[in-house]
């Protein structure tokens, strides 16, 4: 019983991270139609940036945070600009342009600091225990899942409470009629780009306590996001949130019954399964087209 | 449209012309430099066969190195019980290593050479058969394609990996023996060779070419642009699309039956997502409308990679990345579409005489 409890919080734990990278992903995909391949990278360069601050700067991760988000939304905003905002007509193509940009951003990263793991500290605020029963909660993960949920809640105010959001939502129903209204589309989808950007990063950034910082890092959670994406529902932010709890919890009780392979399998096994006869997610979003 | 066919064949001609006359004469008909561009010529291959399902009919396959992986992993199970016959129970040395304890009934068909060319060319198409039924007749379209044969790809490498006893995992088939082809025992660095991967490669792209040209060519062509409009026309789409998605994945085997024959070993790496995507590099490269010249992509681009690859080795894939993103973007055409832009204005210039106004009353 303690085992599968402590299980149930690894599964938590790794949940929380799929939230943020997926939300990422959802929201462009949700609002251009662009499948983003190069989202693992953009993980992947929050966690490097992460490990720059702590050792140029002497920054903890906590410290740290704001000016990652801000340094990928760069990078997602220029990525935009110069591929992405090209290819809105072509979609099949979004996705070999995204796809060159993740193997370009992983090579210069292998290139100029290195293939091998880099080591990121945990904060010193964050180290320690939380101990419920038998259940064992580090800190740092309780963290990570609180701030999960908090940038879900941000990014829901974000989409519903603002002016920008209303702008998106206009834009994503009908990109224009939104036009004649005086919005400027481009403009939306560039600052779209750059906040599901920046939130990779951030997750990135929140990865590396957890997880080894290697090049090809994003590779493979940008794959479990994607099925967060598709189960929960274009669009949908709550299905998001489902969807990246069920994918975590499933992962852990997967990996403690079969062994990782297998789980790998049947994830991807589930991701054909649901595009086939789900293609609109769990949750899907009835919007007018 | 009919005058683009008729480039075609003309540029097909050509290209026959040269990897079969031209190649040889430059390399000096040196077996060892032509090993290495018959595995060129391999490469070509599943990059044609890439071109006729997304070029022709859209679809894009990004886990066509799937296919091209089981072709290579049936001709190497030949090779490998060739070379394991001296072994107890004629079993391969790594099933040994791994207590299996006879041969497994899956490998025991490959014994024997037909079955083996047939099963090269008739198992990746019932694979991708069955994918594409399952896909097809949920009328999956586009993107999703892409991303369900990739998540399939992926699947299927981490299997073979997985199945260590049966497949050599990680290390994949190597220590094989030479195919003994009926009067032939095939010796990958000799000019024969080399015209037996040439002469596959000119056969397959006839096939495809006269697919291409025929009716069924022109209903994929008219899947890509509209689909639902043929469907209202009574046309079986998915049927249609099954089977060039089967003709793709069936040359895709060939060739990687013919890739284990130049490399000598059959590897995971041959189904790894960065193989499949150098595959849709080279098809973007060379033009994915035309066989031909997805061909002349693929033997570009490795040309490129022997030269540039051991100036920086780090530095290749960066280059590939870039070229990838600039073709993408500005050249969607690829090569294919320069060559067409060039021969219109090249037609065009010498008489430029105005259009004769159509007077009126």
């Amino acid at each position: 019983m303690d085992a599968i409890l402590n299980q149930a919080f690894a599964g938590l734990s790794m949940a929380s991270i799929l939230l943020i990278v997926a939300l990422g992903l959802a929201i462009i995909y949700g609002s251009m139609g662009v499948i983003n391949l190069a989202h693992g990278e953009f993980v992947m360069l929050g966690a490097y940036a992460a490990w720059a601050m702590q050792s140029f700067l002497g920054f903890s991760i906590l410290v740290s945070l704001p000016f990652i988000f801000v340094a990928i939304a760069v990078v997602g905003w220029v990525v935009e600009r110069g591929v992405v905002h090209r290819l809105y007509r072509r979609p099949l193509d979004t996705i070999l342009a995204t796809w060159g940009i993740g193997i370009v951003l992983q090579q210069l990263v292998r290139m100029f600091i290195g293939p091998e793991s880099l080591f990121v500290a945990t904060p010193t605020i964050l180290e320690g225990n939380t101990v419920i029963g038998a259940v064992v909660m580090s800190n740092y993960r309780l963290f990570v899942i609180a701030f999960a949920v908090a940038v879900l809640a941000a990014t829901w105010g974000l989409m519903t409470r603002t002016e920008f959001g209303t702008r998106l939502r206009a834009v994503i129903q009908n990109r224009e009629i939104s036009e004649c209204y005086g919005i400027r589309a481009e403009k939306v989808y560039a600052t779209t780009f750059a906040y599901g950007a920046g939130l990779a990063g951030v997750a990135g950034a929140l990865l590396t306590p957890l997880v080894s910082t290697t090049p090809s890092m994003g590779t493979y959670l940008v794959v479990d996001a994607f099925l967060v994406v598709i189960i929960g529902g274009v669009g949908s932010l709550i299905g998001t949130a489902v969807a990246a709890g069920a994918v975590g919890e499933a992962t852990a009780l997967f990996s403690m019954l079969m062994n990782d392979t297998l789980g790998r399998i049947a994830v991807l096994l589930a991701i054909i399964l649901l595009i086939r006869f789900r293609p609109n997610g769990l949750f899907p979003q009835t919007i007018r087209r | 449209m009919n005058r683009t066919n008729h480039y075609d064949f003309l540029g097909y001609v050509a290209f026959a012309i040269i990897i079969l006359l031209g190649v040889p004469f430059l390399l000096g008909f040196d077996g060892f430099e032509l090993n290495t561009f018959a595995r060129y010529l391999a490469l070509a291959m599943v990059a044609m066969a890439l071109a006729l399902s997304w070029g022709t009919a859209g679809l894009l396959n990004l886990g066509q190195a799937a296919t091209f992986g089981i072709g290579s992993y049936v001709m190497a199970m030949h090779l490998k019980l060739a070379a394991s016959t001296g072994n107890p129970g004629g079993m391969p040395d790594f099933m040994g290593w791994t207590n299996v304890e006879a041969l497994p009934w899956f490998w025991q068909p490959f014994q024997s050479l037909s079955v083996t060319l047939l099963a090269g060319l008739l198992l990746p198409a019932a694979v991708a058969g069955l994918m594409a039924i399952f896909m097809f007749r949920g009328r999956i379209t586009g993107v999703f394609v892409a991303i369900i044969t990739l998540a399939f790809m992926v699947a299927l490498q981490l299997v073979f990996i997985e199945e260590q006893r049966f497949t050599g995992g990680q290390n994949g088939l190597t220590g094989l023996a030479p195919l003994e082809l009926p009067g032939w025992t095939v010796d990958t660095y000799s000019l024969p060779f080399y015209y037996l991967v040439a002469g596959c490669l000119i056969v397959a792209l006839l096939v495809g070419m006269l697919v291409v040209r025929s009716k069924v060519g022109l209903v994929l062509r008219a899947i890509r642009e509209d689909a639902a409009r043929l469907r209202y026309l009574g046309y079986d789409v998915a049927a249609y699309e099954t089977f060039v998605f089967c003709l793709s994945a069936a040359i895709a085997g060939w060739a990687g039956m013919l890739y284990t024959l130049v490399l000598e070993f059959a590897s995971p790496t041959y189904m790894s997502v960065s193989f499949s995507l150098a595959i849709v590099i080279w098809c973007a490269v060379g033009g994915r409308e035309s066989l031909v010249w997805a061909s002349v992509g693929a033997i570009l681009v490795n040309l490129a990679e022997g030269r540039l690859s051991d100036m920086f080795v780090e530095g290749w894939l960066l280059i590939l990345g870039l070229l990838f993103i600039f073709f993408v973007i500005f050249l969607p055409r690829g090569l294919y579409g320069l060559a067409v832009a060039a021969m219109d204005r090249l037609r065009r210039s010498p008489r430029t005489e105005p259009p004769v106004p159509v007077k009126e009353g």
